[in-house]
């Protein structure tokens, strides 16, 4: 599903984010991506997306090299990968339906899909009653739900999610945890940056780790180190 | 696509409202922006009407009677007495026909007055270029050619002071018009562009999640689009309203001075017709909308990626 090819990327000229990143995650993997603040788990997430651009070295999402692909067709790229963020990015003045309907809405769904689909996607993640609330009515842990049914309404390939459990105590993180590991069960591949020791230890799924931009170690049913 | 398009309209008129004082300041500047483009474009026709009388040097113009105006060997006879003053450099005529043609020019504003003029009403004409330095000449001709000591002429007329005065201030009046709207429009762009970068920072959270989610550039481009259309067409809505209102002032206050003789009066020659207007109004609205839409589209483009 997604293949890099010795990657590479240095930020202004001298900060070395990726030093020569191989690796491969096929479809419906759950893959963690752990190392310290400033390892390059980021950037990695970032470069999966096209948010950003190799300074060599390849991407490939579905078999394409979204390298070469033209700008134009990122969008669409894009509709096919959902994002979740430690801090979720929601739209303060939407309520939770709202948040979630915005990401069918921008990419032109009908109305009637988005009713239909958006309390579906709520009721997935446990948030079936509340999707009148506003973000900040709502908990952390309920805030990080709001954000994955946004980044899963869609039905996308794959699932980035950067430290998504980076602010939330543990035991809300691991009903997070449970979420995700559901939704990788219906066969979206799943790639989370973090460097939440606990859960990493918890799911045993692949662990590659990063130091200063160079991957030291890709291991099946890992833990954190 | 219909969803589409009720979004695009949606999230401007949302933007319209929260950015109300930066919005208002940017209609107001391009609706006095083009309104001084509009009064440019009224007063540029009203002096190239006032002038059309008096082009090539010529000071003096003698009216034929109608009724004399078809008799060439009188017309002939009248331009060698003309011609035999010293100090008159040149005298040409215009037939009828002509002076028909001039006369639509020069009495533009005066739609009802012309519905009624036919060709065969219009007096031919002599137009007297004089010598240079020879001032006291024309008035001394105007009364030897005057209607009541020639018995073909109907009226003469000599360009006064005044419209010497006005055609030499004209070129000044015109520059420093287009100079100042020229200027003003530019604010107006710069003041839209602002505008429109205020409004894609206050909701750079959003867009960031329109980017992440799949959201074309266009899609989350064309609500910032509209919104400057949108200032940019109201401001010239405004401005139309200005020019209706200032060119009525205008006409009012013409009609109170000058002679009540339209043929001779060179002032009414100042107004400008209904159909220029109504050009001058399209042109503003369509000139309104394309600032407001390019100046919002380049602000958009460029602050995509916040």
């Amino acid at each position: 599903m997604i293949k890099l090819e010795n990657v590479s990327k240095v930020y202004n000229d001298e900060v070395v984010a990726l030093r020569d990143a191989s690796f491969d995650i096929p479809k419906g993997e759950f893959i963690f991506l752990v190392g310290a603040s400033g390892s390059g788990k980021s950037t990695l997430l970032r470069l999966m997306n096209r948010q950003e651009s190799p300074e060599r070295g390849s991407v490939f999402v579905a078999g394409r090299n979204i390298n070469e692909m033209p700008d134009s067709k990122v969008p669409f790229l894009r509709r096919n990968i959902g994002n979740i963020f430690q801090d979720y990015k929601l739209l303060p003045n939407k309520t939770v339906f709202e948040n979630v309907a915005f990401a069918l809405e921008v990419i032109g769904r009908p109305k009637h899909v988005i009713r239909q689909q958006v309390p579906a996607v709520l009721d997935l993640v446990g948030l079936a009653g509340k999707q009148d609330r506003f973000p900040h009515q709502l908990s952390g842990g309920e805030q990080q739900r709001v954000s994955i049914a946004r980044a899963f309404v869609n039905r996308p390939l794959i699932l980035l999610a950067d430290e998504p459990t980076g602010n939330l105590d543990p035991s809300t993180g691991e009903g997070i945890m449970r979420l995700l590991d559901r939704i990788n069960k219906t066969g979206t591949t799943v790639v989370m940056a973090t460097h939440d020791q606990r859960i990493v230890n918890m799911m045993r799924r692949r662990v590659v780790q990063l130091d200063r931009g160079v991957i030291v170690r890709d291991q099946a049913r890992g833990v954190y180190d | 696509m219909f969803s589409r398009i009720t979004y695009a309209f949606r999230e401007t008129w949302a933007s319209f409202q929260r950015n109300l004082t930066l919005t208002a300041a940017a209609i107001l500047t391009a609706a006095v922006a083009l309104l001084l483009v509009g009064v440019t474009l009224l007063i540029q026709e009203g002096f190239s009407n006032l002038l059309a009388k008096w082009t090539g040097g010529v000071e003096m113009i003698v009216y034929v009677k109608p009724e004399y105006s078809t008799d060439q060997a009188r017309i002939d006879a009248l331009q060698q007495q003309l011609q035999s003053n010293a100090g008159v450099k040149k005298v040409t005529q215009l037939n009828q026909a002509e002076s028909f043609e001039q006369a639509k020019r020069v009495l533009t504003g005066q739609a009802s007055l012309l519905e009624t003029l036919t060709v065969e009403k219009m007096p031919a004409q002599l137009r007297v270029v004089p010598e240079e330095g020879t001032a006291e000449l024309l008035p001394l001709l105007k009364e030897q050619f005057d209607p009541r000591n020639n018995p073909t002429v109907w009226a003469v007329g000599l360009a006064t002071d005044d419209i010497k005065v006005v055609a030499k201030i004209s070129n000044f009046v015109r520059r420093f018009t287009i100079g100042a709207s020229v200027v003003l429009l530019i604010v107006a762009v710069v003041l839209i562009w602002n505008t429109i970068r205020t409004a894609m920072f206050a909701r750079r959270r959003e867009i960031e999640v329109m980017k992440l989610v799949g959201a074309t550039n266009w899609f989350i481009r064309v609500p910032f689009m509209l919104e400057g259309l949108l200032q940019g067409l109201i401001g010239s809505l405004l401005s139309c309203g200005g020019l209706a209102l200032v060119n009525g002032l205008w006409n009012n206050s013409l009609g109170s001075f000058g002679s009540k003789d339209l043929l001779t009066n060179d002032l009414v020659a100042l107004q400008v017709s209904g159909p220029f207007l109504r050009g001058v109004m399209i042109i503003i609205l369509i000139v309104g909308a394309l600032v407001g839409a390019i100046a919002a589209g380049i602000a958009a483009s460029r602050f995509l990626d916040v």
